[in-house]
């Protein structure tokens, strides 16, 4: 069978393709989902796990799963939602390893800015930022926090999240919106960022008819 | 204002996740009840700059990349161990029968000869009984030099008389008067 690749040399079958094709014994199928997703999954594991071995590990025992059950894997179009709900499940269920101190989000961060271009002064300004927004986050709860990693570090949109997170797709939406409003509250208190303080709801005006969102251009007009 | 426009918390969430966007006629809606809803309206005023705080805080991350390779996959779920016949084990039983008799007879040997050298007594330090040696010892010799020796040999405790020392000739002649040795003839022993 002739294999399709891009000009990268990355295979551009289908994960329906693929997963039928290692499932058929080829070897280059489950590579090529492997490197596909590989990254995605050390990521999630990393923000979760605060730690790069564990993430390791967790990305082989979520790719040796997905071996095992390669007989009954059925996905419809992407394999991702059904990576990455085994990744988070791997993730919480492992324990911490005796004597590795755990470094924060931010470290991991502060890892891979090593090589940012920009002043000092300019770098270490974006650091502030992102320390202040990183600590916000890792403040939320669980299921917050793991909504907004998965949608802002892994990019999920939110029917994939609610299949991660197996429930409903409005449920993920109420926890971004709860966790949003938590960030908002956390970080209004820190005016370099830009961000203003929730208004109480006492003080909320019913005859407020003007417009205060500039209209956001509907696709298609 | 909730009680009137149920799902806004959630149309807020999709309004800004954009990935998941809204259809065109959910967005109109909530655009034109955001007119109306002052919290609604500064929710999404004000969820822009989170939004953005957030993509950028997470955009330096969404860089790490591992290296981890297949064959780590591969080790991971390879069988463990094939299954063998019960048939094939028994060479292998037997060498380590061998092995584990040889290592049990090594061991005793190396026990069982501590412990007898162990138990040898040590020989004695005086030397031994010897009669010949007696025999020659009793025997004065019978050239002249040696028998002066012999003199010297058994004239030590045994003696009942002190002597002068012996004056050993010199010259063919003695170097002073002839003393004459007065001791009994008696067996050194």
């Amino acid at each position: 069978m002739k294999i399709k690749r891009d000009a990268a040399g990355a295979d551009t079958r289908t994960d329906h393709e693929l997963v039928y094709a290692a499932r058929d014994g080829e070897t280059a199928a489950f590579d090529a989902l492997f490197y596909k997703y590989r990254d995605g999954i050390f990521r999630l594991g990393l923000a979760i796990t605060k730690d790069p071995s564990s993430a390791e590990e967790i990305v082989v025992d979520t790719f040796a799963r997905a071996h095992r059950a390669l007989a009954r894997l059925e996905p419809d179009s992407s394999l991702r939602p059904w990576l990455y709900r085994v990744a988070v499940n791997l993730s919480y269920n492992r324990r911490p390893r005796k004597g590795v101190v755990l470094s924060s989000l931010d470290d991991a961060v502060d890892e891979a800015l090593a090589n940012e271009d920009g002043s000092p002064s300019y770098q270490a300004e974006q650091a502030e930022l992102r320390r202040l927004v990183l600590g916000a986050v890792e403040e939320l709860g669980p299921k917050h926090r793991l909504v907004v990693v998965l949608h802002y570090l892994n990019g999920l949109n939110l029917a994939e999240i609610a299949e991660v997170m197996d429930c409903p797709v409005g449920t993920v939406k109420s926890r971004l919106h709860y966790a949003l409003r938590r960030l908002r509250t956390h970080l209004a208190a820190h005016p370099e960022l830009g961000i203003e303080p929730r208004r109480p709801l006492i003080a909320t005006p019913l005859r407020a008819r003007k417009p205060v969102t500039a209209p956001v251009p509907i696709e298609g007009e | 204002m909730k009680l009137i426009w149920g799902g806004c918390e959630s149309r807020e969430a999709a309004y800004l996740a954009g990935a998941d966007r809204l259809g065109a006629r959910d967005r109109a809606a909530l655009e034109a009840h955001a007119m109306t809803c002052v919290e609604c309206a500064d929710a999404l005023r004000n969820g822009r700059p989170v939004d953005a705080a957030l993509r950028s805080a997470f955009a330096p991350l969404r860089e790490r990349r591992t290296i981890i390779a297949p064959g780590r996959v591969r080790l991971a779920v390879a069988p463990r161990s094939l299954p063998v016949s019960p048939w094939l084990r028994v060479p292998r039983i037997f060498s380590r029968l061998i092995e584990a008799s040889v290592m049990v007879s090594v061991t005793l040997f190396a026990v069982g000869s501590s412990l007898e050298s162990s138990t040898v007594q040590a020989p004695p330090m005086t030397p031994t009984h010897s009669v010949v040696q007696d025999y020659f010892r009793a025997q004065p010799p019978i050239d002249e030099l040696n028998y002066f020796r012999w003199l010297r040999l058994v004239k030590t405790d045994v003696s009942p008389t002190v002597s002068d020392s012996v004056h050993l000739p010199a010259g063919g002649r003695f170097d002073g008067d002839q003393v004459e040795i007065v001791k009994e003839r008696t067996a050194p022993f």
